[in-house]
């Protein structure tokens, strides 16, 4: 299975006034596509810093310690905070434990989901624009230098290629941007005159007239030439004389009539009326229309666009159905442009390609030459920095650029090394500092010691940055950088140039539409509308204009959700969504979440204290202790092979339904992790526990291919202990129960 | 029931209206001496506002509380609804009636609404005198004790005379009742120490002795697993179960006989809620308390209940053993809420299905009203005759 996320050997720490309190010990996961990984433990045990570290939204006093998280090829503690804006939220969502103090309680629910969409609609436009030209140039230029020759005919010939493919996609937007805004207002009028009948019949209609009139301009904004065309007439007769037909000839009883509707709310009152009558037999009417036209399909703007620029005619041809046109159009565009434009652009890929493996076998050699700088184990200077400007410059020169997917761990590379060498060097002037520091501040407090005083507070110890972990950091990404580069270099042989020629093609045009499709308030509404649903509310409509208080709590739990969705990220991080919810709501949510991730594909995490919950969620579990990942393996593994004593402690400390002996309570409080112990630290509290887990720290001993944890009693000379009789009981039980059941 | 141990509290259609309101709308129990009554339901079913108006929070709206047979709790409105229904009726009747009759009717009219008046007063009154009488009989009963050994008392027998009067006509029948909350953090005043916080009550009931008062804080210290040296500590200085467990000292230093535990448990962790849970069942075999307990955990509920009611927005469903609740659900609701408990069991999660519960889908109650009957001994559910029939028939 693909890997989304890769955690490792993540170490980090916080400064506080008693020392530094080491939060996180050295914790290694992976996260793959369509998993949820559950990360259970005490409060204080680590898990929301570490979920914190991968939205890198961790506290001001923290301390990066060491370790990666790779996320897309990039490593997610290194890249710079501009880098992060287009990861948090788009890439990687987070939903919080307390779904009010995450809303805005004076902001109305409709706007808080739609704002991030609004403004980073905006961004996008701006960006789309930029990468489009950015593309179409250099298409431009390689096609130029790989065909021409230096012919100035030729590359004029290539340069209108792509000035016309800029010309007829522009049209293909004006026409698609038509289409979706007539098909939009389409759908939403078929909706809502749907639940304004439903109302009706049900006696329990509001704001009748006033909804009433929103559907007529709805539907008139559906007439569109691939919308409603045949029966726009049809349409508009209805939509204008909803309430004339009835008026017969008196001008009175029709200004009556009107009141009427004006003054009720509620249509009660014109049940039995011919005006009334005739309002529903209208409005079946246009959803009819409507209904008939969302079935038909969507012509091939892209192919029309070219139609329309080209040959000269003002309309599309006439055809018998929407697919035959769109034959008709593809076949069009193939023959005139699309079949040539496509061999000179895999012409011009292929050239790239091979310029950009000279250039990255010459950025391997430079990486590999400057290797030897780093090698040294005190660092020159200005041979530190001059080596960075050299080997940066290398290998963004060896970017690809006609290349659509971003290769981020070689554009991410300069800055990040940049990062560990400026460390490197601000770290022998703190060390030196901080040295000098403790040095003078224990003199003096051993002095008073020394008196036979006790001197109120500590020395704090100096906090020292590891020069050689550095050093070797730096190495370490050369080292990467270098397999990275070769295994392109590799590649190269057996790209698949015609797939890669549609993929470029696809790129330009999606990035084309990002800058034609605004996301304007109303398309923002409708977005944030068709979420509220996705993630069970009803009446999303109402609700839109709703304030955050007047959400009970597990409504609120969904809205943020929903804001965690809206921008589709890959990966959802939840933060104890249902710590504060009860049973009932906690299940609802729960299932939600599992909806969502079999219908998007993303990959959870999901942290927790209360292992009872995870059961139905997790694919696997990580149980954390004092800041390290104790065991680890499938949820069948942990809740039915649990090895670890802390997995036991926590499953028979919480009662089952058919729990009736006394509770085996975890005594004691978990450690202080400013002083974190030197063996197991859970061993305080573990009735199981050894003399050699008081002395030193257990590795991971391997259980099975799926199943890990960290405790001496997995060692082979350990003696032999039973998990507790609470669980084994358990298990038994539920063996029992499902055997009945089956 | 009614031969089993004897009816400590008794709530007999209480009502709780904010307004429009109706958070607890006609809820009757029974709590039996030396039991734990469990109150279940999800948030805003007015299990809370139920606990609340025992101990006396609110004033409540109708209904009576009666602690030890003795009403301490009563509300005003269903008399005053009895008077004003008497009022229109009799206006209704009188409209087409002859003279004779329309004095008659008043006469009528008046006999009744006298009788609801007085019924109005004796619960008003009972409000009043419950505790007076309950301190008369304390001082009654230190009288008795001491005025023997008046005659050639030394001064110290004075001095502890008038401590105890004192205490005794301080007495207030309330103080039997305790609450422990749910959040430990915000239930503890972070200006006083652990001492000051456990004492308070001590101190409003009429003890003055430092002695005396600290002996009983240190002695309540050692009873929930703290030490003497955390008494001169203030409340953040402790963990969450820890400052839960001062909440447990501070109420069970009054000698409680009635916990309400609203919630006491769901702020904490799972490791720290089995040492509370534990603590709770030690205290309540030693002390033979008899406890309220609130939660929305079915299965910690479970764990510690004898009986449990069901609540659903406002009204009890259904109440019954613990035992029998979570083997014969019978209130589609109570089915609802146990489908949603999970359970340490990945492969029976799998194919948990909850059942969805939607009262206006599953009751038919536009003519047949829904009252509370017993459908077998000691479980009673919330429903109308042709529910009572389908139950019973599902039980047997």
């Amino acid at each position: 299975m693909e890997n989304k996320l890769h955690v490792k050997d993540l170490t980090i720490s916080f400064r506080t006034s008693n020392g530094k309190v080491q939060a996180v010990r050295g914790i290694n996961f992976d996260l793959a596509k369509g998993e949820t990984l559950a990360i259970v433990g005490e409060s204080g045990s680590g898990k929301s810093v570490t979920s914190k570290a991968i939205l890198g939204i961790l506290a001001g006093n923290s301390i990066l310690e060491g370790g990666e998280i790779i996320y897309d090829g990039q490593d997610l503690l290194k890249i710079t905070e501009d880098e992060f804006h287009k990861i948090r939220g788009d890439k990687i969502a987070m939903i919080f434990q307390d779904p009010m103090s995450s809303l805005n309680p004076i902001v109305k629910i409709g706007k808080q989901l739609t704002e991030a969409m609004i403004l980073k609609g905006k961004a996008r436009q701006r960006e789309s624009k930029e990468i489009f030209n950015k593309y179409l140039k250099q298409l431009n230029r390689r096609m130029v230098e790989a065909l021409a020759n230096g012919d100035s005919a030729k590359a004029a010939e290539l340069t209108k290629k792509c000035n016309d493919f800029n010309k007829f996609e522009y049209k293909h937007l004006e026409l698609e941007g038509a289409y979706n805004v007539a098909r939009h207002a389409a759908e939403e009028a078929s909706t809502e005159i749907a639940s304004i009948l439903f109302e009706i019949e049900k006696n329990a209609l509001h704001d009748g007239i006033y909804r009433i009139k929103q559907v007529k301009e709805k539907a008139k904004d559906s007439i569109n030439p691939w919308v409603v065309s045949d029966r726009a007439e049809e349409l508009l007769a209805q939509v204008n004389g909803w309430v004339s037909e009835d008026a017969t000839d008196d001008p009175a009883k029709l200004a009556a009539m009107k009141n009427a509707l004006k003054r009720s709310t509620i249509v009660k009152g014109l049940k039995g009326r011919t005006s009334f009558e005739y309002t529903v037999a209208a409005l079946t009417k246009i959803k009819e229309i409507l209904d008939e036209a969302l079935t038909l399909k969507q012509p091939n703007f892209f192919a029309m666009g070219y139609y329309l620029t080209f040959s000269g005619e003002k309309e599309a041809p006439k055809m018998a159905s929407i697919p035959e046109l769109n034959t008709y159009l593809r076949g069009y565009l193939d023959d005139h442009f699309m079949l040539s434009f496509i061999a000179d652009a895999k012409e011009a890929l292929i050239y790239s390609a091979q310029v950009c493996k000279k250039e990255m076998k010459e950025a391997v050699d430079c990486l590999r030459m400057y290797r030897g700088v780093f090698e040294n184990e005190n660092l020159d200077k200005k041979a530190a920095y001059d080596a960075h400007k050299a080997i940066a410059k290398e290998v963004m020169e060896a970017l690809d650029p006609m290349s659509t997917t971003k290769d981020s761990l070689v554009y991410t590379f300069g800055s990040g090394m940049k990062t560990e060498i400026d460390k490197y060097f601000n770290g022998i002037v703190k060390n030196a500092a901080e040295t000098a520091r403790y040095d003078k501040q224990k003199a003096a407090y051993d002095a008073l010691v020394a008196k036979g005083k006790t001197p109120d507070g500590e020395v704090v110890p100096a906090s020292l940055t590891d020069l050689e972990f550095v050093r070797n950091t730096i190495l370490h990404q050369i080292d990467r950088m270098i397999a990275h580069c070769e295994g392109l270099v590799a590649a190269t042989e057996t790209r698949d140039y015609d797939a890669e020629t549609v993929a470029l093609i696809d790129f330009l045009k999606s990035n084309a539409s990002g800058v034609v499709n605004k996301v304007t308030k109303s398309v923002a509404k409708a977005k944030a509308i068709k979420l509220m649903e996705e993630v069970g509310i009803s009446e999303p409509r109402k609700r839109y204009n709703q304030y955050p208080f007047e959400f009970s709590g597990g409504m609120r739990q969904r809205i943020v959700i929903a804001i965690a969705l809206a921008a589709d990220p890959d990966i959802l991080i939840c933060d104890e969504p249902t710590t504060a919810l009860d049973v009932t709501i906690q299940s609802k949510i729960l299932e939600l979440i599992n909806r969502l991730k079999e219908e998007r594909n993303l990959s959870i995490i999901f942290i927790t204290h209360d292992l009872g919950v995870v059961a139905n969620m997790a694919d696997r579990i990580a149980v954390m202790y004092a800041g390290k990942i104790v065991e680890y393996g499938t949820s069948e593994d942990i809740f039915y092979r649990a090895a670890h004593p802390y997995t036991w402690a926590l499953l028979s400390s919480m009662p089952d339904l058919d729990t009736n002996e006394k509770l085996d309570a975890i005594p004691g409080t978990p450690p202080n992790m400013i002083y974190p112990p030197v063996g197991d630290a859970f061993a305080a509290r573990n009735k199981y526990a050894m003399k050699i887990d008081f002395e030193r720290q257990p590795p991971m001993f391997q259980i099975s291919e799926t199943h890990h944890a960290a405790t001496w009693l997995l060692h082979p000379d350990a003696p032999k202990v039973d998990p507790p009789k609470i669980i084994t009981d358990r298990i038994a039980r539920m063996k029992a129960k499902r055997g009945d059941k089956e | 029931m009614s031969n089993t141990p004897e009816t400590l509290l008794k709530v007999d259609h209480l009502c709780q209206y904010f307004g429009f309101t109706r958070a607890v709308d006609d809820v009757s129990f029974e709590i039996k001496k030396g039991e734990v009554f469990g109150l279940v339901g999800e948030s805003g079913c007015g299990k809370t506002t139920t606990g609340r108006s025992i101990i006396k929070l609110y004033n409540i709206t109708s209904g009576n509380i009666y602690y030890k047979g003795i009403r301490i709790g009563a509300g005003m409105k269903s008399y005053k609804d009895d008077i004003e229904r008497a009022k229109n009726e009799y206006k209704e009747k009188v409209a087409n009636a002859t003279p004779e009759e329309a004095q008659r009717l008043k006469a009528e009219l008046d006999a009744y609404v006298a009788d609801r008046k007085k019924a109005m007063n004796e619960a008003k009154r009972d409000l009043k005198e419950c505790d007076k009488a309950y301190s008369a009989q304390q001082v009654a009963e230190v009288n008795a004790k001491y005025e023997p050994l008046m005659n050639n008392a030394n001064p110290e027998l004075v001095q502890e005379y008038r401590n105890e009067l004192r205490k005794a006509k301080r007495a207030r029948l309330s103080s039997q009742i305790q609450m422990i909350f749910q959040d430990p953090i915000a239930s503890l005043d972070p200006r006083m120490t652990v001492r000051e916080i456990i004492a308070e009550g001590l101190i409003i009931r009429g003890e003055r002795n430092k002695k005396v008062i600290d002996e009983k804080v240190f002695e309540m210290l050692e009873r929930v697993g703290l030490v003497r040296e955390h008494a001169d500590r203030y409340p953040h200085e402790f963990s969450g179960g820890q400052r839960q467990r001062i909440g447990v000292a501070r109420a069970i230093i009054m000698n409680p006989e009635l916990i309400i535990a609203d919630e006491p448990v769901s702020a904490l962790d799972v490791s720290i809620q089995a040492q509370v849970i534990n603590l709770l069942n030690e205290l309540r075999e030693e002390m033979g308390l008899t406890i309220l307990f609130i939660a929305h955990d079915l299965s910690v509920v479970k764990y510690f209940s004898d009986r449990i009611g069901v609540m659903y927005f406002g009204k009890m469903v259904e109440l019954a053993t613990s035992d029998e609740l979570f083997a014969h659900p019978t209130h589609p609701y109570t089915k609802s809420l146990l489908s949603a408990i999970p359970l340490p069991d990945p492969v029976y999660e799998k194919n948990r299905k909850r059942i969805a519960y939607d009262p206006l889908v599953e009751h038919d109650y536009s003519v047949d009203k829904p009252t509370f009957r017993e459908i077998t001994p000691g479980h009673f559910v919330s429903c109308n005759d042709e529910e009572f029939a389908r139950y019973q028939a599902e039980l047997n």
